[in-house]
């Protein structure tokens, strides 16, 4: 996985205004800053937002399906960055009212910008109005007989595969190639209505005409999940192999375990007894011959697997390699765990740096806080089922 | 060649192309396009200036605030700002106007622009977005509250159409 390429922050400023620069463009040149062409969708005589909307959503949806197929990207990993969470009843309630804004002011938050540059001074009255609400919103959500409503409904990173009960590594081609059907499908639709009441509309408000390449997209839409399916056909054990045995270093884990223990489950596979005297905090104890108990391949994505054997795991086990989100083998396994985070840390000799003393201080809090706990919990029930927590209130803000 | 303002981009082709600036926030970036975020900061900026301490003890103000998120929306903000300009610019559609349907006065025009978007502030911060960053961004990663909400607006734009068809008709 090399995408996202996530530049620093400075440098993502830069792009910010790089992206945005196209983006502002590209509105404006479909049309997009003028409120009577936005309006017209509502009364079939343009369907140019509809057409502009989904044949982006459906782009960006194969791009970033195709990047995941070739391995460049992972989906649901760019989803679950860039997503927030679904929070239904708000997401609903908020989409009719912005629908009830948009044929009121003739503009959505992002094309009141275009508008407002272009000198459309409806648009910047727009722009002022969206800046209040967010505002006055924003002063309410949290507050109590608000922040119930507003938190209403909260199914987490929650997708359309998931809904659909799609594996998490299949799911999204699957769904992107019904969403691309959809969209063929309603384009034609929409290209059918506008000519029954064109002869209603009026001359601001007249469609702009699509003929050949619009034909040329679809065919394009049409193509590219189908080299994604055929990506996907490629037998997943090459597909494993190719993923390798990943290794998390002691102290990454350790950092892991205390700051975000959610995020991450720990499968212990040495034997029953030995693991149920002493392990990692959080790991299942599921010696090697009975993870294929577990169902990994069907598990949700959403936490990243650490597999911890005696020593170094050689390669990683086939139910592992199956499962859909990120594998790591812990380095050393449990001796190197015991080594690093159970025996205090050598001492330091004097002039040690910076860098030998920030490492000290750590593995000395790890390890205080390692063995502070000093009997082992009982054990946990052999292949417990996966719950994947959810991530809550990741607050989007497009 | 004299520009025609009347021309617009095939719907296809301007989709695509905007499909592809909102792969490449995917790709290069990790988070998609947005608006409403941008405009929170404006309004939260101004509210700092006058109530600083008001600011600091609303959570989501001060949220708004800090979060690097947004500040990446404000400068997309001002790319949008400069693309906007350019492409009304060379299309000849740049002008100081109001637009509207004809059977509609100025005043009511500019009064209905500004309830709309008061509307759609409280609307978009409710939905954790507007159209570019919930509908279109989460669109396209499959998010089910992106789908759900992309479908309340048209049902939302389509419902109030009839009763404000003087406006634009």
């Amino acid at each position: 996985m090399t995408l996202p390429i996530l530049p620093t922050h400075q440098l993502g400023l830069v792009l910010a205004v790089l992206i945005g620069f196209a983006f502002g463009f590209v509105l404006e040149r479909a049309g997009f800053g003028r409120a009577p062409k936005l309006a017209a969708q509502f009364y079939g005589t343009d369907m140019t937002v509809f057409k502009v909307m989904f044949s982006a959503i459906v782009t960006a949806m194969l791009g970033l399906v195709l990047a995941s197929t070739m391995g460049l990207a992972d989906f649901k990993a760019v989803a679950d960055s860039a997503a927030s969470a679904t929070f239904l009843v708000p997401m609903v309630a908020g989409g009719f009212l912005l629908g009830a804004g948009f044929i009121i002011s003739g503009y959505c938050p992002g094309t009141s910008f275009v508008a407002t540059a272009s000198g459309k001074l409806d648009g910047l009255y727009t722009v002022l109005g969206v800046i209040v609400g967010q505002v006055v919103w924003a002063e309410l959500e949290w507050r109590p007989g608000f922040a119930s409503f507003h938190n209403a409904g909260n199914f987490g990173n929650y997708y359309l595969w998931d809904l659909f009960h799609l594996p998490a590594r299949t799911g999204p081609v699957v769904m992107a190639l019904a969403v691309t059907a959809m969209a063929v499908a309603c384009f034609f639709g929409a290209e059918k209505l506008e000519k029954v009441l064109a002869r209603r509309a009026s001359p601001v408000a007249m469609a702009t005409p699509a003929r050949r390449p619009g034909r040329l997209i679809f065919a394009g839409f049409a193509a590219v999940p189908l080299v994604a399916l055929a990506g996907l056909a490629i037998p997943s054990g090459s597909r494993a192999q190719a993923r390798g045995a990943a290794t998390i270093a002691q102290v990454d884990l350790a950092r892991r375990l205390f700051d975000e223990p959610w995020k991450v489950r720990v499968l212990d596979l040495r034997s029953f007894e030995v693991c149920s005297g002493k392990r990692i905090p959080g790991a299942e104890c599921v010696p090697a011959d009975k993870l294929s108990t577990l169902g990994l391949a069907e598990a949700s994505s959403s936490l990243d697997l650490v597999l911890v054997g005696e020593g170094d795991l050689s390669e990683l086990p086939a139910p592992a390699s199956a499962y859909p989100g990120r594998v790591f083998a812990l380095q050393g396994g449990w001796k190197g765990w015991e080594a690093f985070a159970l025996t205090p840390p050598a001492p330091l000799a004097a002039g040690a740096s910076a860098a030998e003393i920030e490492l000290y201080q750590l593995r000395a809090g790890i390890r205080s806080a390692m063995t502070g706990m000093k009997t082992a919990p009982p054990p946990p029930p052999p292949a417990a089922a996966p719950g994947a927590p959810r991530k809550g209130g990741a607050g989007c803000s497009g | 060649m004299k520009p025609n303002p009347n021309k617009f981009w095939n719907p296809y082709l301007a989709g695509v192309a905007l499909g592809l600036v909102l792969l490449s926030g995917f790709l290069i970036m990790g988070s998609g396009l947005g608006a409403s975020g941008a405009s929170l900061r404006f309004g939260v900026a101004g509210l700092d200036l006058v109530a600083r301490a008001h600011v600091a003890r609303t959570p989501p103000l001060a949220r708004a605030m800090e979060s690097e998120h947004i500040s990446w929306l404000v400068f997309e903000i001002l790319g949008v700002l400069l693309g906007g300009f350019v492409a009304a610019y060379t299309s000849g559609r740049l002008g100081r106007e109001i637009l509207k349907g004809p059977r509609i006065g100025t005043t009511a025009r500019v009064a209905l622009a500004l309830s709309g978007g008061l509307l759609m502030g409280v609307a978009a911060k409710m939905a954790r977005g507007c159209t570019s960053g919930q509908a279109l961004s989460g669109g396209a990663l499959l998010s089910v509250g992106s789908w759900a909400f992309m479908f309340s607006v048209f049902g939302g734009g389509y419902a109030l159409a009839w009763f404000l068809r003087r406006q634009w008709l």
